[in-house]
């Protein structure tokens, strides 16, 4: 069984996988707020990242967003296919809409960020 | 905070307005509360959107051999010089925070309805998808930009753009800048040369400030809005010598970010 995701306050989650590395991508939500995407920009692969640091970046008609690592490690993998088919973050974002592979400097650092019930009072909040 | 600041700075090369901008998205968080920035540009000078390519830009003969700068906004490329420039900020705690979209909205609506008491009908684009990777933004047609229709409108000259914006959402903050047509800018190839606010009307000219006749009433509608008042500032948001400026110059007249694409 998966671990849960985790989230940052800037709305980027994150899921502790079995070999030790860890999944990223951006929430349903923060898709939804983006409205109609046109370009990103993936993080590099080796590079190593810091917490609430922006590797990555996301443009929709109206703004450009940034990415922020939601704990710090090295980048492993991202998913190549994602910006030729920008429309799979609003289809699927916690699955084939995954961005990035890190391996944390400290699994430990999953458990700082928000569970679901903290990430949903969040967006409950600021969606008035 | 009750009131928005506002700072009117002189003309400034492309990378130091960027820099600008930047550090007045850090004011925004510093001070609590929205603020905005009106600007002029030291010459004709072209600024891309964040990932608009190099390539396509030193080809196009209409813009050939004006300074290019790369704006950390998204869409499409804007001939500066003629055109009146702003940036506004406000923090991610802002009220509008959590729906950018509101600073988008009230930044043009506030612009119809001081063009209307110039005597110029503006209006809200529709979305046209089919129009979405022209390379210059006033070839674009996004939800929300701000077009009229010439006055002796033909198939051509309906629905012209005056008035786009773009936002970078910062970890800390929003940025929004936008650029309004003035006049046609002499300095570019007719593929560069958009209808402009003195095609459609010779009623709306400069005050004696140099700003355009409806910026103050532009101002108090967008602090409107949020029930405050405007807070002009006696120096220029540049003469302030924001921290951070120097750097940011130097980051945003290097190849590294112009050619990032």
């Amino acid at each position: 069984m998966a671990a849960p995701r985790r989230y940052a306050q800037s709305h980027e989650w994150i899921r502790l996988e079995d070999d030790g590395t860890a999944t990223i991508g951006i929430s349903a939500y923060a898709v939804e707020a983006l409205t109609d995407l046109v370009f990103m920009q993936l993080p590099e692969v080796g590079r190593h990242v810091k917490a609430g640091e922006s590797f990555g970046e996301i443009e929709s008609v109206k703004a450009v967003s940034d990415i922020y690592a939601p704990v710090s490690g090295a980048v492993m993998a991202v998913n190549e296919d994602l910006p030729k088919r920008l429309e799979t973050l609003g289809q699927d974002p916690y699955e084939a809409g995954w961005i990035a592979r890190i391996r944390p400097d400290n699994p430990a650092d999953l458990a700082g960020l928000l569970d679901q019930t903290g990430y949903d009072a969040l967006v409950a909040k600021q969606s008035h | 905070m009750n009131g928005i600041a506002v700072w009117r700075d002189g003309a400034a090369d492309g990378p130091t307005n960027m820099a600008a901008d930047e550090c007045l998205a850090a004011e925004a968080v510093r001070r609590g509360g929205m603020v905005i920035r009106l600007y002029r540009w030291e010459c004709t000078t072209v600024s891309l959107g964040a990932f608009q390519s190099i390539a396509t830009a030193r080809a196009c003969d209409a813009i050939a051999g004006l300074p290019l700068v790369r704006r950390p906004s998204g869409g499409g490329a804007i001939v500066h010089g003629s055109d009146f420039t702003y940036a506004a900020a406000i923090p991610k705690r802002h009220v509008w925070g959590a729906k950018p979209e509101s600073l988008y909205d009230a930044v043009h609506g506030a612009m119809i309805e001081s063009l209307r008491s110039c005597g110029v009908e503006t209006r809200l684009a529709e979305p046209d998808p089919t129009a979405e990777g022209a390379f210059f933004c006033f070839d674009r047609r996004a939800g929300g930009d701000l077009t009229a229709d010439h006055p002796a409108a033909t198939a051509a000259s309906r629905n012209v753009k005056l008035m786009g914006s773009a936002q970078r959402r910062l970890a800390d903050a929003v940025l929004q800048h936008g650029s309004l047509l003035l006049a046609p800018n002499p300095d570019v190839g007719p593929a560069a040369r958009h209808l402009a606010l003195a095609d459609l009307t010779s009623a709306v000219g400069s005050g004696p400030d140099g700003w355009p006749v409806w910026v103050d009433e532009w101002l108090e509608r967008v602090a409107a809005a949020l029930g405050q008042q405007i807070e002009e500032q006696p120096v220029s948001f540049l003469g302030t010598a924001p921290l951070g400026l120097a750097g940011g110059r130097e980051r945003f007249a290097a190849s590294r970010w112009t050619n990032r694409r």
